[in-house]
């Protein structure tokens, strides 16, 4: 039954050198199963993709996570979601994010961390 | 030896040499194309007509030996498409050979004999006016080819069908290391402009030539080790990086994800085909089929970030080069179409009739809307560029732009600013990008605004991502900062090792100063910058355009973007704020 259901499960695009982790040469995509309740680290560490190589993260669109900064939030994911995840060699000017909707997480991080750089690493 | 200004005269085939004067000798490439064309254009002529001129102006380290990533060339003069003034700016071979002829800057005006056309050779023994019969009617490839058995690695500029034809979204194409055209000064219609001065086609030969004079060498060296050392290093612009392994269109998926890829003419910000037309989906086809495919391919002797590629067919043989993020979305996500072999076939088909991508995939997707030609309709999308070519009447209408082929077909939705159609960034998802598209003086440009360290502007740490508020002083910073890159002849794309390197930022302007003699720091960059806008922007209003002409289209204050199902937010309050230093006295 749907109401007692333990597991969710996510559509996870993986881009660039982050593909290897989902069997791809440059894209991979893939359906993830995971605990209820499972939020955006757990997934990363389900995928085994190390911090070093956490570029942009999206869920549902909304961006999570910039390279470099790795805000540690474990934003809640729901059953039906999609998350985009990037390499760190992503080009994204400032310009083209700037006004994005992004996560309560990714707000906070940004804000402590001050100036606005391409990349935070 | 002094640099020169060149002036070629169409209408009685002479050309002569000048001495830059003091107004224009501290500026290049935009800077000075601006300037020029803001002393000796009447705002109100038409472009088309004999009161128009081309100005065609290297950047201030464009042919210095060895500076990083710094072949580009601006071509400015008022443009058809806009009715403003324009500089749009190309790689490939022309900056580097101009600049080694000791030129500051090429003018070209002056009307010829009805009904005559000309190839110019531009060599250090002066101007050669040849009749271009021989080469009207055809295509930039077949042009390139031939004009290399009689000069060849000579830099070849040029217009295809749709310069000769005078439509306003003909761009100039500049060959690349290998003679393909593909390097284009896209936007604005200037190769319309070109056109009606009589110019089919251009030859640069730098043999002989006095090189380029370097003021201090020893800054020169120290400021390119520092920027040739930070590109080397940043991850976005180094071997393999994410520039030179995926190219432009690495930024498909990731504007895809944010939901702000702008999808059949505006009406989504996600594209189900993304992947499959993104610089991923390139790289792959490239190693699937080998050949002559490549990535990492360089526009230009010296380029040290090498961002091209070279698309081959299922032979391997070469099809185009190259397909660029605005190409492959204008072409596919905006037509609905996920084929990247079609989309290469049209990228061609523009290099060769010689049409702006990102202007002709709108007005693609345009005449979709309007019921010629179904979303998704790669094959239908493909013979439209047959119609341009041949000059029918539809041609003539989809060779003017988007809005002339709304116009055409009935069309409300159009997604343009001062007459130019907005590049792949949905300005209601990306707030930030919204204000320089409503804003610059050049229309619609996703290059405008590109991006600087804002702290160095002052700007750091002040702005909520989420709130309109600062969009429009960030705007403004970063506009400034790109008028003044893009007269430094550097690519853009050094953006961001200056940005994210504090070497590279120190780098940039010292070899500016050290070429120039110009007491040129990292502090004087937006505000040269702003001198340049300031030109323009008055140019603008002598052209007649008013603060109305700095507005999004109706539709994007009415309609919600999917997935985020947001709608133009910006005030045309802060609209105005963006340049209303202009006339109060405030210019930095």
């Amino acid at each position: 039954m749907e109401a007692s259901k333990r597991t969710i499960t996510v559509n996870v695009c993986l881009y660039g050198s982050l593909a290897r982790f989902g069997n791809g040469r440059y894209v991979a995509q893939l359906d993830i199963e995971l605990d209820l309740g499972a939020g955006k680290t757990d997934l990363l560490t389900h995928l085994g993709i190390p911090q070093s190589e956490r570029g942009y993260l999206f869920i549902n669109a909304v961006l999570c996570d910039v390279p470099g900064l790795n805000t540690g939030a474990n934003e809640l994911l729901n059953d039906g979601d999609h998350v985009g995840i990037f390499s760190t060699d992503r080009l994204f000017p400032f310009q083209y994010r700037d006004g994005l909707p992004m996560s309560e997480g990714l707000r906070t991080a940004l804000k402590a961390h001050g100036a606005m750089h391409h990349s935070y690493q | 030896m002094a640099k020169k200004i060149l002036r070629i005269n169409m209408t009685n085939l002479k050309a002569a040499y000048e001495d830059v004067p003091e107004k224009w000798s501290r500026w290049a490439g935009r800077g000075l194309t601006s300037a020029i064309v803001c002393d000796e254009v009447d705002p109100m002529c038409h472009p088309l007509g004999p009161n128009n001129k081309l100005v065609i102006a290297p950047g201030w380290v464009t042919g210095s030996p060895a500076a990083p990533s710094s072949g580009r060339t601006s071509f400015g003069g008022k443009s058809p498409l806009t009715g403003g003034i324009k500089e749009s700016n190309a790689g490939g071979l022309s900056g580097q050979m101009i600049a080694k002829l000791g030129l500051a800057a090429i003018i070209v005006e002056g009307t010829p004999a009805k009904g005559k056309w000309y190839t110019l050779i531009v060599s250090n023994d002066g101007v050669e006016f040849q009749d271009a019969a021989d080469l009207m009617g055809k295509g930039m490839y077949e042009v390139d080819d031939l004009l290399w058995k009689k000069y060849p690695k000579t830099a070849v500029i040029g217009i295809g069908q749709a310069g000769e034809m005078k439509l306003s979204n003909a761009g100039i194409s500049v060959n690349d290391p290998e003679n393909k055209p593909g390097r284009y000064a896209g936007r604005g219609g200037m190769g319309a402009v070109m056109g009606a001065r009589g110019v089919k086609a251009m030859i640069v030969v730098d043999k002989g030539g006095p090189g380029v004079e370097i003021a201090n060498q020893d800054l020169f060296k120290q400021g390119r080790k520092k920027l040739t050392e930070s590109i080397q290093e940043h991850g976005l612009t180094k071997k393999g990086g994410g520039l030179n392994a995926f190219g432009t269109a690495v930024l498909v998926n990731i504007l895809n994800e944010a939901g702000g890829l702008p999808t059949r003419n505006f009406s989504a910000g996600q594209f189900e085909g993304a992947a499959k037309i993104s610089g991923e989906a390139i790289a792959e086809v490239c190693e699937k089929r080998g050949g002559e495919g490549m990535m990492g391919h360089g526009c230009h002797p010296g380029c040290i970030i090498k961002c091209s590629n070279i698309y081959p067919d299922e032979t391997g043989e070469a099809v185009v080069s190259c397909i660029e993020y605005e190409t492959t979305w204008a072409m596919g996500a905006n037509c609905g179409i996920d084929k990247l072999d079609f989309i290469a076939q049209m990228t061609r088909e523009c290099n060769d009739i010689g049409l702006d991508t990102i202007e002709a995939g709108n007005t693609v997707a345009m005449a979709m809307e309007g019921g010629l030609l179904e979303f998704g309709d790669a094959e239908g999308a493909l013979k439209t560029f047959d119609e341009i070519r041949k000059g029918t009447p539809l041609g003539r209408i989809l060779g003017q732009g988007v809005e002339a082929t709304a116009k055409a077909f009935g069309v409300n939705r159009v997604p343009t600013v001062k007459g130019q159609s907005m590049p792949a960034y949905e300005p209601r998802a990306v707030k930030g990008i919204g204000v320089t598209y409503a804003t610059s003086p050049m229309g619609a440009d996703h290059t405008a605004g590109y991006t600087i360290a804002p702290e160095i502007a002052g700007v750091s740490g002040k702005l909520d991502p989420l709130s309109n508020e600062g969009k429009a002083e960030l705007s403004l910073t970063f506009q400034a900062a790109t008028a003044f890159i893009d007269s430094t002849g550097y690519c853009l794309f050094i953006a961001f090792p200056i940005l994210d390197i504090a070497k590279g930022w120190e780098g940039m302007a010292e070899s500016v100063a050290g070429v120039t003699g110009l007491a040129i720091t990292g502090a004087d960059v937006v505000p040269l910058g702003k001198e340049i806008l300031k030109m323009e922007r008055l140019f603008n209003e002598k052209a007649g355009f008013t603060a109305e002409d700095d507005r999004p289209p109706e539709f994007m204050r009415e309609e919600s973007l999917p997935p985020h199902n947001v709608k133009w937010t910006i005030t045309d309050e802060q609209l105005d704020s963006v340049f209303a230093w202009v006339h109060n006295g405030h210019k930095d």
